[in-house]
């Protein structure tokens, strides 16, 4: 295989400083879509873990994967759809280990098991129909999952999530409305049995 | 009035939000029992809705954006993707414009095609570019290497817009490459580009005599008799 080498010399000094000035601005492009689309990414990542440390773990690493790739990305109004993405993504991985490992430890450990530690935010706003809402919620399809949530966070209208997930409004609305139905029919048994109480 | 038929309808409308509408909304008129599941479907879809609001739309830890920005700062400086992707460009612009020229050259010189010369070297013959401007002479030749895994470095000169773009030229066919392109650039044939070389670098071509074995003659009449 044939090996050239062009030189241009007088160009690297120049090319260096271009790239730090690149890079300084490309940190800049993201710091401030950071202050704005960082609890976006908790958000998400709160809703799928239901625990907030776990959630806010997940937040740092999603946005972290997203700063390391930023350069990469083309058309930076897709930097929140993309975020959403990842985060979701993130949160669901982690949730599946943390299945798998609360189930390894039921098999080492079967009658010194404890349930995961919470914090008092988290059991504060844990109900008992929260709980049933919170496993009703983690039974729906994932794209279901995602738009609802999507839905449930202020300030997303149907138009939002639609540009946020790239699918038509038509789509978004029947996602929501099937999730929804999927739930009531899940949660439907435990408001009966807490109102007869 | 039986109520079935309208079940389903009834959790539908509750479940989008929508006043019932037609015949359901009679149904219920007339019907206490599904009017009361209706609110009920209704109470049910409110407190869904209720309870994923406070569970969304939490408050963001003050800790999560400071330990963003510190793992940021932290991180390595963005490595460009296109950096080292500027030698592949340049080098596939190179082939472009040598692809080119030899093109051009081979259209515009009024279908003339460069003969092929006799040379006693025992690299592969190169590949060699016709003019494609009448500034040739003063530009340095343009000529593709061929020997693989030869490594070359040249300097690049701010050239006009017009002139043959460099070539990497391997240094033991340089001047041979030189004095065709001299000799293409001035439309001679191919007799008198071969007539300026040193005769002493070129090897004659060597033909060995036709082998003919003799033949054997006989009559046909000595034929029949056998």
């Amino acid at each position: 295989m044939q090996e050239l080498v062009l030189i241009q010399p007088g160009s690297t000094l120049r090319s260096e400083s271009a790239r730090e000035a690149a890079q300084s601005e490309t940190r800049r492009e993201f710091e401030e879509r950071l202050a704005e689309c960082g609890p976006l990414a908790y958000r998400v990542a709160r809703s799928v873990l239901r625990n907030s440390a776990d959630a806010e773990d997940v937040a740092q690493e999603a946005l972290l994967r997203a700063y390391r790739s930023f350069d990469r990305l083309r058309d930076r109004n897709r930097f929140r759809a993309w975020l959403v993405r990842i985060s979701f993504r993130i949160a669901l991985d982690r949730l599946r280990s943390a299945k798998r490992r609360d189930q390894r430890d039921i098999l080492w450990s079967q009658p010194a098991h404890h349930p995961p530690a919470a914090t008092a935010e988290d059991l504060a706003a844990s109900s008992e129909f929260q709980l049933h809402l919170d496993r009703a919620l983690a039974e729906l399809p994932e794209k279901l999952r995602l738009a609802l949530l999507l839905a449930a966070m202020d300030g997303h209208t149907i138009d939002e999530i639609s540009a946020l997930l790239a699918i038509p409004v038509g789509t978004v609305k029947s996602r929501i409305f099937i999730a929804r139905k999927q739930l009531a029919e899940k949660l439907r048994c435990h408001v009966n049995l807490i109102k007869t109480r | 009035m039986p109520c079935e038929p309208y079940q389903d309808a009834l959790v539908d409308a509750a479940a989008s939000g929508a006043e019932p509408q037609g015949e359901l909304r009679a149904h219920l008129a007339a019907c206490p029992a599904c009017r009361a599941a209706f609110v009920q479907e209704q109470s049910l879809f409110s407190t869904i809705d209720t309870s994923l609001h406070a569970a969304v739309n939490v408050e963001i830890p003050a800790s999560l954006l400071p330990r963003v920005r510190a793992s940021i700062a932290e991180e390595p400086a963005i490595t460009r993707g296109w950096t080292p992707s500027w030698l592949a460009l340049a080098g596939a612009a190179a082939m472009v414009v040598v692809f080119i020229a030899v093109y051009a050259g081979r259209h515009s010189s009024g279908g003339e095609t460069p003969v092929p010369i006799a040379t006693n070297t025992s690299s592969p013959a190169p590949n060699v570019l016709p003019p494609h401007d009448q500034n040739l002479n003063a530009a340095p030749p343009a000529v593709t290497n061929s020997v693989p895994t030869i490594r070359a470095a040249a300097t690049r000169n701010p050239a006009p817009r017009n002139a043959v773009p460099e070539v990497l030229v391997p240094r033991d066919q340089e001047a041979l490459l030189v004095s065709y392109s001299e000799q293409w650039s001035q439309r001679k044939r191919a007799p008198l580009v071969a007539s300026n070389f040193d005769p002493t670098n070129l090897s004659l071509l060597q033909i060995s005599p036709i082998q003919i074995d003799q033949l054997d003659v006989k009559l046909m009449t000595e034929e029949h008799a056998q």
